[in-house]
């Protein structure tokens, strides 16, 4: 199973699922990561970390270990 | 709750998701003048004004900081939800107002929901239309409040769209009996399930299919309905597909502004273009300004004469503020840019930019913001840094702003670099001056590391970690937003700082000419001028400033200083601009057809040690002098905010002491180590 960390630059995915164990998860479904949705990435700072997504016609940055609970079709 | 018979004035809040326009609109109405910023979460305390008369409406409106739902992640936040739920004043209220962003529909309706749902009054303003239908799309409002059970009225506010029709509404809604009551709204803590969540959002997606419709369409009034079923949802699909559309502009600046490694070269060649251009930009204006004020205070002194009231008005008023009101444009130059920074969009680039680095030294991308607004102000910046959710991060946040050089400083380093670099070399003493600023960013970030590696000491909270900001589509700045907002932040320091600067100036004023007001001296065979040189320094060395300077000698001492700059430092301590008044007042600048701040600098330069002949500011002296600014917490007000926010007297006074001795320290090694290495 891949997760949104693992994307590749512009490549788009579905999201499946939130990992749940992950204390940010509900964060990152209010602002709008639900399952169903599809992302992009669009950019990545230096390190890799944090990454800038596409989601519901705007770009939201999150941390790394935060697109690894967003879990892509 | 609201027991009383006492009749109340209805009170409307303005809530909504961050960067959706709350600000806007409330100083549409209000006639207030916060500032907005294309950043989520400029806003980080609420504020309450009375509607402008002209909407004939009397009421109370509150502007509070955004949420994204009614569970709250950081102090800003929690501030809000705090606000609707029951203000201490106020109660709850009467009506909630929801700006809702149309172009970011199915994110923005969440917190709708969650509001009726939890039984609050509301009302919805939906704003930015233009940025929806630039996309070529509206929204069908009777539908949308169909599915969501409100009335909502689509505004703008930045030029009052729509205004009179939201209060219209708002009156309205007041006056029906049903809603006459304060609502008692529910703390629901049962709907923040993932589950739930998941749910809501499905059903807001299935709205939003139903009322986006094309812009060209809602314009020419063709009727919908119409339509056949088919033909409709088809376009519908097409419509969530354009409105999930990047701004194409957006994208493309991105390409180079968060390119992986372009993005921190950027960074810092936007981080040093604003402060080497202060002083270039500046200058001119400057010099014009010194000029004016060298001119009233010399003529002030010839018309009064020689008497302590010509004294009083031309060095103790005309010189005290006039040495700081010349660095107007400076502190203007430096809002401005900073303004134009907000404005665009950058600033949500640069704090996930920098997220990482700072991330490992204890700090979060998001104390980018409050450590920017520190080269302001510490006091609005330490109030920003409640958008830092994890409280470590955001004590630690607060604890090193008091480093970041704050526009008071600016003067004081003015001063002191047009000291070290001769006139019309603005550019020299700008990359100075840009140098100053790096290392005191690097100081900071070094405080920051240090206190990171014995926080568990100093802050005990286990909080976790997390960085998620929206970063807002790139915007032209709008110059007259920018102005007015630069304007009024110049205002609002020079009031804060004015009355500070001219009543030190009055008090030092005093404490330098009495009680030996006219000295005897042997005049015979000098001229006018000369004996009232003579005069002033005799006046000096008597005076109760003197007096007071002696105690503090034996400690400036060892930084190649006197009591003179010891008076002024200690002065600094109500507002570091003060140094540079009191300055200018103990050496008693006033020369004949002088521009005022040449002329303090030239009786810097004449200024020797009491009883020694030795010169006093010399450049390892200055230098030493702006190491002691770079790390001395002066600044009462800071001190005060501090205590507010970190909620108790320990980090206040830890920063204090370990600020203003590390200044005395540093300021040592510097003076002591450049002579050393033969530099005077
Ligand atoms: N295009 C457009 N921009 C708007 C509108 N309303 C506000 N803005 C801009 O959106 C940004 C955020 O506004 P602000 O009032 O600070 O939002 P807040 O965070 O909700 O208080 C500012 O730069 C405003 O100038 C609107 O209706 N249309
Ligand atoms: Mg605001």
């Amino acid at each position: 199973m891949r997760s949104a960390a693992e994307l590749k630059y512009g490549e788009k995915g579905m999201i499946d699922f939130i990992d749940e164990s992950h204390p940010s998860a509900r964060r990152i479904l209010e602002v709008g990561f639900t399952p169903g949705q599809e992302i992009q990435l669009i950019s990545k700072s230096i390190f890799s970390d944090p990454m800038a997504y596409s989601i519901r016609g705007t770009l939201i940055a999150i941390r790394k270990s935060e697109a690894e609970c967003i879990k892509i079709l | 709750m609201n027991i009383g018979v006492q009749k109340q004035i209805p009170f409307i809040t303005l809530i909504g998701p961050p960067n959706s326009g709350k600000t806007t609109l409330f100083n549409y109405i209000s006639g207030k003048n916060f500032k907005t910023v294309n950043y989520p979460g400029a806003t980080v305390e609420y504020s309450i004004a009375k509607i402008l008369k002209k909407f004939n409406f009397e009421a109370n409106l509150l502007d509070s900081p955004g949420i994204i739902s009614l569970f709250p992640e950081s102090l800003d936040e929690k501030v809000s939800i705090d606000a609707i739920y029951n203000h201490p004043k106020f109660g709850s209220p009467d009506v909630v107002i929801i700006t809702v962003d149309a172009s970011q529909l199915s994110r923005h309706l969440l917190l709708v929901h969650q509001m009726i749902e939890a039984k609050f009054n509301v009302i919805i303003a939906l704003t930015m239309i233009d940025m929806l239908n630039k996309k070529g799309l509206d929204i069908s409002i009777p539908d949308l409040e169909l599915y969501i059970g409100c009335k909502i009225i689509k505004v703008d506010g930045r030029i009052g769209k729509g205004v009179d029709e939201l209060l219209e509404a708002v009156k309205k809604d007041i006056a029906n009996p049903k809603s006459n009551r304060k609502t008692n709204p529910i703390l629901s803590g049962h709907n923040n399930q993932s589950a739930t969540l998941i749910e809501l959002f499905k059903r807001i997606e299935d709205i939003e299919r139903k009322v986006l419709i094309p812009y060209s369409l809602s314009n020419n009034d063709i009727d919908l309905t119409a339509a056949n079923d088919k033909l409709k949802s088809l376009s519908n699909l097409l419509n969530i597909k354009s409105a999930k559309q990047l701004d194409p502009m957006t994208l493309k600046i991105d390409k180079v502004i968060l390119h992986k490694y372009w993005g921190l070269a950027v960074f810092f060649i936007i981080m040093s273009t604003i402060f080497t251009s202060i002083f270039w930009l500046a200058s001119p204006i400057m010099s014009i300004i010194d000029d004016a004020f060298g001119f009233l205070a010399s003529h002030a002194f010839s018309i009064l004469g020689n008497t302590w009231y010509g004294d009083f008005v031309s060095n103790g008023i005309i010189t005290g503020v006039g040495s700081v009101l010349i660095f107007v444009p400076q502190i203007l130059i430096l809002f401005l840019i900073l303004g134009i920074l907000e404005d665009t969009g950058y600033l949500a680039r640069g704090a996930m930019l920098i997220d990482k680095p700072l991330s490992k030294i204890g700090l979060n991308g998001r104390s980018f913001v409050p450590m920017l607004s520190g080269f302001a102000c510490a006091i609005p910046a330490m109030l920003a840094a409640r958008t830092i959710p994890n409280k470590k991060e955001r004590l630690l946040t607060i604890f090193i702003i008091p480093l970041m050089s704050c526009s008071a400083r600016l003067p004081v380093y003015a001063l002191l670099i047009a000291f070290l670099f001769p006139a019309g070399k603005a550019w020299l003493a700008g990359i100075f001056l840009t140098f100053i600023y790096l290392f005191s960013t690097t100081t900071a970030v070094v405080v920051a590391a240090l206190l990171n590696k014995f926080r568990s000491k100093l802050f005990s909270d286990k909080d976790r970690s997390s960085f998620i900001l929206e970063l807002p589509s790139y915007r032209k700045p709008k110059f007259s937003v920018v102005l007015n907002n630069a304007y009024h932040s110049s205002k609002l320091y020079f009031k804060k700082a004015g009355p500070i600067i001219l009543g030190f100036s009055m008090i030092l004023w005093f404490l330098t000419y009495f009680p030996n007001t006219t000295p005897k001296i042997n005049g015979s065979g000098l001229s006018q001028d000369k004996i009232i040189q003579i005069q002033k320094s005799e006046r000096l060395a008597s005076s109760y400033a003197s007096d007071l300077g002696k105690f503090i000698e034996p400690v400036m001492r060892p930084l190649g200083l006197d009591w003179r700059v010891g008076v002024s430092l200690i002065s600094a301590f109500t507002a570091r601009e003060v140094f540079v008044s009191s300055l200018a007042l103990i050496f008693k600048v006033t020369e004949r057809g002088q521009p005022l701040q040449n002329s303090i600098i030239e009786a810097m330069r004449k200024a020797t040690i009491e009883g020694s002949g030795q010169k006093l500011f010399t450049t390892s002296t200055i230098i030493g002098l702006i190491v002691f600014f770079i790390f001395a917490l002066q600044c009462l007000s800071t001190i005060a905010v501090s205590k507010k926010e970190t909620g108790g007297w320990k980090i206040p006074l830890i920063q204090l002491f370990v600020f203003t001795t590390s200044a005395y320290i540093f300021a040592f090694l510097a003076v002591n180590g450049l002579k050393l290495i033969g530099i005077p």
